[in-house]
């Protein structure tokens, strides 16, 4: 079958700004957007995006289609009789077709200190219940594709917020039994671009494709954030 | 162009190049890493892996016993010397992973759980859910932000090594995002660019997957060891050939042909194990390489299914259950549903073998030191004679991390002593690379990139398969021959400075070409069935020791062409012995241990 | 900059101030927001009336009568209405945030206080005690 899809097209070398641009493609049942762009690709292999893995995991292919944030690669035609405008992700600067700048997604995922802060040594594994490994499974499950970032307007409004899924970051090692970082993350989590700043809307979690649930955890942070605050003002100062 | 100078520079950002690029900043932290990527790190093919990473951790488990399955699975044509250590060093990666945060599923005491998998005898794969990979990866990449001597560079694509009188000098790599040229100066450089698997045309690997480190050794004179040995996963899903982890099968999944037979029993690898009771080494938790080959004998009798077109034989995970299925293989269940339309709670999962794994790679010594001083090479792009003919499924994890940890050791060490090369003795050869990068794009005549590269792969499932005889093989060389020459007139068709996809896919065919040549002639030159290697023709269906227990050397020519030259097997303790499995395979072993 | 000599000319759209109308979710999201106004009226009627009480029988009559209006009666149906939507999106937030319990035993339960409560207000302050 043939179908119409529109694509975003930019090239910072001639264009002023992107257009769209209106393509065939064939498609059967099966037919994912990232193969219909790979498709336009051959026509026209001046057509910039990312991709990899196409089994939805390594978080490249991130578009909007129909508006919505979407991986490439888990969107199938089928899905959309009425056609599709595939457009880069919002919120980031497009810098060629549909690839975006991610840079500041990176840099506000650094900012949380994502990694396990534990000073003991120890040549053995320490001891996790499943339980506990429940408690920040979900938020580890993360693959970093920056859907809930074109899903955020509080991001849209506001690049300097960290974000979902940098907080959601934060969140699961606070979470985690083996770390004892949390009163390192909590400055970034209280502070004006932490997690404050979200007001809920909760799209940033329908759009996420690993079900990690970025609002949940920011959300959760809040709680964390005002507990925080609230033993910081009836602590003396100075005293630990 | 940009002049930069490191200490030390990792190619590559997935599970190998992040492992030695942590290791090296913790060795010495005044030595500044870069950590060249054509892809974010967290992109990279290791993520894709599900299954898990294998290391002896259960007190019935033995080192001697990990070490005997990965030499009998490599059907003797492993280095002994290596895999010892790297037994001995698998655990305390693991562990050191765990305690860097990765989530490694556990049992209910709080211990860190395995589990069975193919052609291992006991449990000992650790795994975290059926992400493995992933959760590696990102616990690498999390964990390599704390250290502030590793400087990124993030989606730029090396082209070139910088050598100099047989010393590696640096890289050249063109910075994605704007097409400039960049020239990085480092005393120590670590290839970690991954396997080659997209030079197939059915795979189960990432799109960058298309040998890019082991043409750039290649093109400096550095042999391929084992190329010939290319691993066919036997559960890929037909069309996409994404991955169906071996995983399902360690869980008590079942393969079926059309006639709902388990039809493995029939290829020596039985008897039945009855359903629900899954035994190490049997049926189908036997290699991966004699059930594709398994795949292949039933497709000849016509008893594989039909999937859109493709053959297929069935995987079941029925009597698993809803909920087991959910809570230990998600991904699964997620990944059939998305892109067969099956429910494994409900049908069984339509199933072809795909190319997985490439066991050959650049030639190295236990050290990770190539035959350039001053270069390493790691995970799937080397050959640290880890895998032989067939490697284990779940060794490649642990291997990266294992080796990983080694070479960035190493590569410090030798940046502490080492300066670097002058500007003027690399002059010429970035001059060379900026003259041929400048000539490339253009208008082109009627031939496309897509077309080439499409033929290769073509060529190349049909050359270098499953199983292999010399007219195929010698036919797919010929046709390798004449597409090189195709691709030497082909132009860029994208004039673009940012973010030229067409330009990188363009330098990927042109390592894809070359390394395809070199596993097309180290399978000509095997005249025996070993591992992953199986001819048809006649008198080379065996394996053949008394002229080939040799590691195949790829040395590539003026013309392009390839020189075949062998290299002795390592023997410590281990003798040949029969690669047997099923029941055979248990009495085997009891001899042998 | 440097991108003018390399090419890069990064586009950043700006940023659309009807962003909320563009999707069916973030237009309920508003709506969400949005029932703060009616409850804003609610909250303003009683502590008129309560300062009418204290201004003695007339003026609290007065206030009883301005109730009864159709339209006053109206405003607060949409103002229940719209506390109801609020009560349904926060219950069905507030498990994501306190995971305390299954989310479906949790939803229930917010809802089950708030029929206890109001039957309790309704026996309490109705008089029927
Ligand atoms: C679907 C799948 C499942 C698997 N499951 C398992 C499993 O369960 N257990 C197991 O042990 N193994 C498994 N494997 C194998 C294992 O995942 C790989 O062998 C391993 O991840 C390779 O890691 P690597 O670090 O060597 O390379 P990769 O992860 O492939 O990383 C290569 C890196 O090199 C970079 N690079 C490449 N070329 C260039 C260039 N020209 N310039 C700059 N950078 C470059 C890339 O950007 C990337 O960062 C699986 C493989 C597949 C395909
Ligand atoms: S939280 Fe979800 S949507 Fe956001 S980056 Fe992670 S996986 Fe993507
Ligand atoms: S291509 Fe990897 S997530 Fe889509």
């Amino acid at each position: 079958m043939t179908q119409t899809i529109v694509i975003a097209r930019y090239n910072p070398e001639q264009d002023e700004k992107p257009h769209h641009e209106a393509y065939q493609v064939q498609s059967d049942d099966n037919t994912s957007v990232l193969d219909a762009l790979q498709q336009v690709q051959q026509q026209d292999p001046g057509l910039s995006f990312r991709w990899s893995c196409r089994m939805a995991i390594c978080g490249s292919c991130g578009v909007m289609v129909n508006g919505v944030p979407k991986l490439g690669c888990q969107t199938f035609l089928r899905d959309y009789p009425a056609g599709l405008v595939i457009t880069p992700l919002s919120n980031f600067a497009v810098e060629k077709d549909l690839i975006v700048n991610m840079e500041p997604f990176l840099e506000h995922l650094s900012a949380i200190k994502p990694w396990l802060i534990n000073t003991a040594e120890g040549t053995q594994p320490h001891v996790q219940t499943p339980k506990q490994l429940a408690k920040y499974q979900q938020f580890a499950n993360c693959i970093n594709c920056g859907l809930c970032y074109s899903a955020c307007p509080q991001f849209g409004l506001n690049p300097e917020f960290r974000g979902p899924a940098a907080l959601a970051l934060a969140h699961r090692y606070n979470l985690d039994s083996r770390d004892q970082g949390k009163a390192q993350r909590m400055p970034e989590l209280n502070a004006k671009n932490g997690v404050w700043t979200c007001t809920f809307v909760g799209f940033c979690s329908e759009v996420c494709p690993k079900k990690v649930d970025p609002a949940a955890a920011i959300n959760q942070g809040k709680v964390e954030s005002a507990k925080d605050m609230i033993v910081s003002v009836l602590k003396p100062s100075g005293a630990r | 162009m940009l002049q930069l100078d490191m200490d030390i520079i990792v190619v590559g950002g997935g599970g190998a190049g992040l492992r030695a690029a942590i290791a090296a900043a913790e060795a010495s932290p005044t030595l500044n890493v870069a950590l060249v990527s054509k892809v974010y790190p967290m992109r990279s093919h290791t993520v894709a892996a599900e299954g898990g990473a294998a290391a002896v951790t259960l007190s019935e488990d033995s080192l001697q016993s990990h070490f005997f399955d990965t030499v009998a699975g490599s059907d003797w044509l492993a280095e002994q010397d290596v895999v010892e250590f790297f037994v001995q060093h698998a655990y305390q990666e693991l562990v050191q992973l765990e305690r860097w945060g990765c989530p490694w599923s556990r049992k209910n005491d709080g211990s860190v759980q395995v589990r069975r998998f193919g052609g291992m005898k006991t449990e000992r794969t650790w795994f975290a859910a059926d992400k493995t990979g992933f959760h590696i990866l990102h616990t690498l990449f999390q964990t390599s932000l704390k250290y502030p001597s590793i400087e990124r560079f993030d989606e730029y694509f090396v082209l070139d090594l910088l050598v100099v009188d047989q010393r590696v000098a640096g890289v050249l790599a063109i910075r994605y995002s704007t097409g400039e040229l960049v020239q990085i100066r480092a005393k120590s450089v670590i290839l970690a660019t991954g396997g080659a698997g997209r030079v197939f045309h059915y795979n189960t690997n990432s799109g960058i997957v298309t040998g890019d480190g082991m043409a750039l050794a290649l093109r400096h004179g550095v042999a391929l060891r084992d190329m010939e040995f290319v691993q066919y996963h036997p559960t890929g899903l037909p069309g996409s050939g994404i991955l169906i982890t071996e995983a399902c099968r360690g869980e008590g999944g079942i393969l079926l042909n059309k006639d709902g037979y388990r039809y493995l029993q029939d290829y020596g690898l039985g008897p039945e194990t009855p359903l629900g009771e899954p035994r190490n080494k049997c049926m189908e938790l036997g290699p991966r390489d004699r059930l594709s080959q398994a795949f292949w004998q039933q497709q000849k009798l016509g008893l594989t299914g039909d999937y859109q077109g493709h053959a297929v034989v069935y995987l079941d995970l029925r009597h698993l259950g809803d909920k087991h299925l959910k809570e230990r293989l998600p991904l699964i269940c997620e990944l059939a549903r998305d892109f067969v339309n099956v429910d494994p709670a409900k049908a069984p999962i339509p199933v072809r073998p795909a190319v997985h794994y490439t066991m050959g790679g650049v030639m190295t010594d236990i050290d990770c030191q190539t035959s350039i001083q001053g270069l390493f090479a790691i995970g799937e792009c080397a050959s640290v004679g880890l895998h032989g003919a067939n490697r284990l499924g779940s060794n490649s994890l642990s291997e990266l991390l294992v080796f990983g940890k080694v070479a960035g050791e190493r590569a410090a060490a030798l940046a502490q002593q080492n300066d670097h090369v002058s500007h003027q003795a690399i002059a010429q050869q970035t001059a060379v690379q900026q003259a041929l990068l400048s000539g490339m794009p253009g208008h082109n005549t009627n031939d496309s990139l897509v077309a080439i590269r499409t033929a290769m792969t073509k060529a190349m499932e049909e050359g270098c398969g499953i199983y292999r005889d010399a007219n195929s093989m010698q036919h797919c060389l010929d046709q390798l021959h004449s597409l090189r020459q195709r691709y030497q007139v082909l132009n860029v068709e994208d004039q673009g400075k940012v973010y030229n996809s067409a330009l990188l896919q363009h330098l990927e065919l042109g390592f894809g070409l070359d390394v395809a040549m070199a596993i097309c002639s180290s399978a000509l030159a095997r005249k025996e069935s070993r591992g992953a290697h199986q001819r048809l023709d006649e008198g080379l269906t065996a394996r053949n020791d008394a002229e080939f227990l040799q590691h195949s050397l790829a040395v590539q020519q003026q013309d392009g062409s390839i020189d075949i030259r062998w290299q002795a097997v390592t023997i410590t303790s281990l003798p040949p012995g029969q690669r047997l499995y099923g029941d055979c395979g248990a009495v085997n072993e009891g001899k042998a241990s | 900059m440097s991108s003018q000599q390399n090419g890069r000319r990064p586009y950043l759209p700006p940023f659309r101030r009807d962003w909320w109308l563009q999707l069916r979710f973030y237009r309920l999201y508003m709506l969400r927001e949005a029932t703060v106004l009616p409850l804003l009226f609610f909250v303003g009627w009683l502590i008129y009336g309560l300062y009418s009480l204290g201004q003695g029988p007339m003026q609290w009559q007065h206030w009883l009568e301005f109730m009864a209006k159709p339209w006053v009666f109206v405003l607060n149906l949409l103002t229940l209405a719209a506390s109801l939507f609020h009560a349904k999106t926060f219950f069905e937030l507030f498990p994501r945030v306190m995971p305390l319990a299954p989310p479906g035993l949790m939803i229930a339960g917010q809802w089950l206080g708030t029929v206890v409560v109001a039957i309790g207000l309704i026996v309490l302050l109705g008089g029927y005690v």
